[in-house]
């Protein structure tokens, strides 16, 4: 976050514009009170705490006032952070961030195709199926590694969705909003990191985020059947999974796309910010 | 990979898909946000009442979709292949009360919101799509044309594809078990994912060298319009959630998963 | 086609340096360009003819005042279109609803934007904030110059590389720029698309008197559409530059040294003519091949063979089905009908017939070279890369890291030894896809295409290396165009009309 040095002064040809240099990227006054509003909504969260005749899961949702307030927390922190570092993404960027998305559609639509057949022998333990959910997460997280820009985890998740709806699955257009919720999941763990870890803890944090966006939603959605200890082993096992196949999959694929090349347009990637 | 011809347009022409549907003509965002209300809706409650009037009304306004009973077989089979399995797996292991009730509530369920999926998609080309989210949902134009053009690149994926085959199996490669068979599967996918990459970056360059990716406006060459065709089906899509959601609720099996 | 404001190019001490590198793509480069002035630039690869023209279509912008981590390079010196600095200009054209410079790449599969021909040229126009009802009368007018007639709505996925680059062309057309760029367009086509297009861009120049400047390394084509050729050195900037002939004649030696293609000085390799009388390898029965199994047949009734110590030449022009069946004798289609069958030379494991063999099977008898060697890569390192083969057919680690470290000096690649096959250069990646097949000894090399788009240094390198394994006894089949590299290296040659059946 340097101060321009030299008396050139010329956008990226992605911004556009030839005026924009002068003000260097940092923390603004809007930033500052946009995070000091999230931490009054989430002491006010903590003081009032949440209403215990509601339940989520059979858990009141009194016991999830700290968790709650601590989400609010760092999710106004991290997203004003996010948002003060953004600047707009060059085309190339843009681009890639698409490439890996319908490439990435046309991977969900293949797991989508084999998915009963392949989770079929898992129905032993129904809430096994969820050790294979991270294939699901794979473009959101290996987008947000490789473009390494606030937003590119949702965006290339969500062009996936929407690429695998294309090509015709059995869930429609549910996959979309399937699509963005995962992305976030990943997005989150991302921004909570403030775009700068890229590495494999980062990765597998990454994809345990995604992990847990998509275990509650498909107890949500799919499972809502499934007594609170499957439920709970559901979301631990997409976890897992997760980190493991979304995670460590995309950073050691990353790693791979680098050595191969493929990722010099987007400028220097070889040294991985840890 | 005849299915990559939905990203292209050229499934869409003949094929039993008549254009000039009402419904098939409408602007692709009214069929989108139809499509978006209706899966929102049906996903919050497992019940059969609330699928299956649904999925009624869905079946009475299909004549007016366009789509010939072969056009929405071809496409529409794969609704059955997810159907039936969930269906069965919740009425068998799963520890409701009713077993075969919630196994068929699960099971129209996919059909209630895949179907009018299969619909948008078969009658809708990806280009007014993008045209429609851009111009009238306002989506940033840069990304939504970036999404449109990477589509380009895989008219030629299913050659590559060949290609890689062919070649790694001259270099030896493949052939073997099933591990070795996975392992030269993702060979390939990673080859072409490299390839997809290294043209992506000529295809950002190709685009920027003509004008695209600044942020002063641009014109569009052929303009999205909605018309009140399309407000009346998103109104009708909005009574059919209404009337589906509204019968569970009467029926007193509209019953939030949540909850 | 109205006529448009030619540009004047200036550079002054230009010099650009990507981010990612610590060497400079460009230093030093100083250019004056006319307006309406046609140039073509030469040079070795690597001394940044590319990086010009990105810069000159003003796609590089400096990365001053930016963090490193947003950086995408860095500049020195000047370079301006008609006085202001490209990056600006193509700012400025915007604005102005038709474009200061317009860019044409090689790779037609890359540069098709949208799904129907309309479009795809329109997009430029749209980009220009161009008005709706001034859209569509330059679209049709840019698709009837460059002689696409398939109209607005025709999807561009079924039009042939040379079709997608007239197309690419419509869509710079449109935008009537004053500049043109021609990063090697015709690289990637056939000769006969290629001389449609140089034609078609031919027309466009002369009609809109606009500047030109084209990277080639195929000169003579260009060499009489071009008013003047300036040379590149790596780091060095111009260092020659004059007439055509005037540089040919002066620094030829030193171009054909570095590859280009110059007029005159095409490499020459001595080379032995086979044998025809070497046991029979590889027999084709009556064959017909179609491309993928749901296409039509594109070769019948072929009647041919290879043996030891031969080269057959297939040609024919485009669609003819050369390269098929160049594949089905490889052993990679099968035959849609007639038959393959190995002659007792390659000695067959059971079965004669290619297609049928397992994988290590086929790669210790016939070795495959493809059109485009990435197709081939499977490993991360080229020594790797080499490895395979060899480890594949059952050798100890010992003999196959002899063979890799052999291959290696054989061909040059041997400080490449630890880099990634997809990060080589062009000619690199060709010499390492044969050396790949050469690892596993096979008797029998199925090449299709094996010299396209290389420069004449990795051309002359091809062809002692051929030449020196028919002399081996291997027997060479190549599906070519390249009439040059048939009167070097055709024991016999095979002609494949186009769609008919036939030998000769």
């Amino acid at each position: 976050m340097s101060a321009p040095r030299s008396g050139r002064s010329v956008a990226t040809s992605a911004a556009g514009d030839l005026t924009v240099t002068t003000t260097a990227p940092g923390l603004r006054r809007a930033h500052l009170l946009a995070i000091a509003i999230s931490l009054v909504i989430a002491a006010s969260i903590w003081l009032v705490g949440l209403p215990e005749s509601t339940s989520l899961f059979d858990t009141p949702l009194s016991t999830l006032t700290v968790p709650a307030a601590l989400v609010v927390a760092f999710t106004g922190i991290t997203l004003t952070g996010a948002l003060a570092a953004h600047r707009p993404w060059r085309v190339v960027e843009i681009v890639i961030a698409s490439v890996l998305g319908v490439t990435g559609g046309l991977f969900l639509w293949v797991v989508a195709q084999a998915w009963n057949t392949v989770t079929a022998p898992l129905s032993f333990f129904p809430p096994a199926s969820a050790i294979l959910a991270g294939l699901w997460l794979v473009p959101g997280v290996l987008g947000g590694l490789v473009i390494r820009r606030p937003g590119a985890a949702v965006y290339v998740e969500l062009v996936a969705a929407v690429v695998e709806a294309l090509l015709g699955n059995s869930w429609g257009f549910a996959t979309v909003w399937y699509g963005l919720i995962e992305g976030l999941g990943a997005e989150f763990v991302l921004a909570l990191l403030l775009y700068r870890a890229f590495g494999l803890p980062a990765a597998l944090l990454t994809g345990a985020g995604a992990g847990v966006a998509v275990g509650l939603l498909d107890s949500f959605v799919y499972y809502p059947e499934f007594s609170a200890s499957y439920i709970t082993a559901y979301v631990v096992l997409a976890v897992i999974s997760g980190a493991v196949i979304a995670g460590a999959g995309c950073w050691a694929l990353t790693r791979a796309l680098d050595r191969a090349g493929a990722l010099a347009p987007l400028g220097a990637r070889g040294t991985v910010r840890i | 990979m005849s299915a990559l011809g939905a990203l292209d347009g050229s499934g869409r022409a003949g094929n039993g898909i008549d254009p000039t549907a009402p419904l098939a003509r409408a602007n692709p965002l009214a069929k989108l946000a139809v499509s978006l209300t209706i899966s929102m809706a049906l996903v919050l409650s497992v019940d059969v009442v609330s699928a299956g009037v649904a999925l009624g009304l869905e079946l009475l306004a299909l004549p007016w979709c366009g789509l010939a009973p072969r056009a929405l077989a071809r496409r529409g089979w794969i609704l059955v292949v997810a159907a039936v399995p969930a269906a069965v797996a919740t009425a068998v292991l799963g520890d409701s009360d009713a077993p075969v009730t919630s196994g068929l509530a699960i099971g129209l369920r996919v059909f209630a919101i895949g179907l009018p999926g299969v619909v948008l998609l078969a009658t809708t080309d990806p280009t007014d799509l993008a045209d429609a989210l851009a111009q009238k949902a306002r989506l940033p134009s840069r990304f939504v044309l970036a999404a449109l053009a990477s589509m380009r690149l895989f008219g030629v994926l299913a050659e590559e594809w060949a290609a890689l085959t062919m070649a790694r199996r001259a270099r030896g490669v493949g052939g073997g078990g099933p591990i070795e068979r996975v392992r030269d599967w993702g060979g390939r996918l990673f080859a072409l994912l490299v390839l997809a990459i290294r043209r992506g970056a000529v295809l950002a360059t190709t685009m920027e060298s003509r004008g695209f990716g600044t942020s002063r406006p641009r014109t569009w060459a052929r303009e999205s319009r909605l018309g009140v065709g399309d407000l009346l089906i998103v109104l009708g899509g909005l009574a059919l959630v209404a009337v589906a959601v509204g019968a569970a609720m009467a029926a007193g099996t509209w019953d939030i998963v949540i909850a | 086609m109205e006529s448009v404001a030619p540009v004047r190019i200036t550079a002054r001490g230009w010099g650009w340096r990507h981010a990612s590198r610590a060497a400079w793509a460009v230093r030093g480069l100083d250019l004056d360009v006319a307006p309406g002035e046609r140039v073509l630039l030469l040079g070795p690869s690597g001394s940044g003819k590319s990086t010009l023209l990105a810069g000159l279509a003003g796609l590089l912008t400096s990365s001053a005042g930016r963090s490193a981590q947003d950086a995408t390079g860095e500049d020195e010196g000047e370079l301006l279109l008609d006085g202001v600095p490209a990056d600006r200009a193509r700012l400025a054209a915007l604005d102005a609803g038709q474009a200061r410079a317009g860019l044409l790449l090689q790779d037609p599969t890359a540069q098709t934007v949208l799904a129907r021909c309309g479009d795809d040229v329109a997009f430029g126009l749209e980009n220009h904030a161009v008005a709706r009802h001034e859209i569509w009368p330059r679209v049709t007018r840019a698709l009837d110059a460059v002689g696409l007639r398939y109209g607005l709505e025709h999807p561009t996925h079924r039009l042939s590389g040379g079709e997608r680059q007239r197309l690419a062309l419509a869509g710079v057309l449109a935008l009537r720029p004053g500049l043109w760029l021609l990063d090697e367009p015709t690289s990637m086509l056939d000769p006969d698309g290629a001389a449609r297009l140089r034609s078609t861009i031919a027309d466009v120049l002369a009609e809109t008197g606009a500047t030109c400047v084209v990277v080639e390394h195929r000169v003579e084509a260009w060499a009489e559409l071009v008013d003047r050729v300036a040379v590149l050195e790596p780091g060095g900037g111009v260092v020659e530059q004059g007439s055509p002939s005037g540089v040919f004649a002066a620094a030829g030696e030193r171009l054909a040294a570095h590859g280009v293609w110059v007029p005159g000085r095409h490499p020459r390799v001595s080379t032995r003519a086979g044998s025809t009388a070497g046991p029979s390898l590889l027999e084709a029965r009556d064959l017909a091949v179609r491309p993928a199994r749901s296409a039509p047949v594109a070769v019948r009734g072929i009647t041919t063979g290879v043996r030891a110590g031969e080269v057959v030449c297939l040609v024919g022009p485009n669609g003819s089905g050369k390269s098929s069946l160049a594949l089905a004798l490889g052993g990679l289609i099968p035959p849609a009908q007639g038959r393959v069958v190995a002659g007792p030379g390659l000695e067959p494991p059971d079965g004669a017939e290619p297609h049928r063999w397992r994988p290590r099977e086929l790669v210790s008898r016939i070795g495959t070279v493809f059109q485009e060697p990435q197709h081939q890569f499977v490993a991360a390192t080229c020594a790797e890369e080499l490895a395979v083969g060899p480890r594949r057919v059952g050798l100890t680690p010992g003999e196959t890291e002899t063979r890799v470290a052999d291959l290696l000096a054989r061909l040059g690649l041997t400080r490449l030894a630890r880099a990634n096959p997809f990060t080589l250069s062009g000619g690199e990646q060709r010499r390492l896809s044969v050396a790949t097949v050469l690892a596993t000894r096979p008797r029998v090399l199925i090449l299709d295409e094996p010299t396209f788009g290389q420069d004449a240094l990795t051309w002359a390198a091809l062809v002692r290396l051929l030449d020196e394994l028919r002399a081996q006894g291997a027997g060479l089949v190549m599906a070519t165009h390249d009439q040059w590299l048939l009167e070097h290296l055709a024991d016999r040659v095979v002609v494949l009309p186009a769609g008919d059946p036939g030998t000769s």
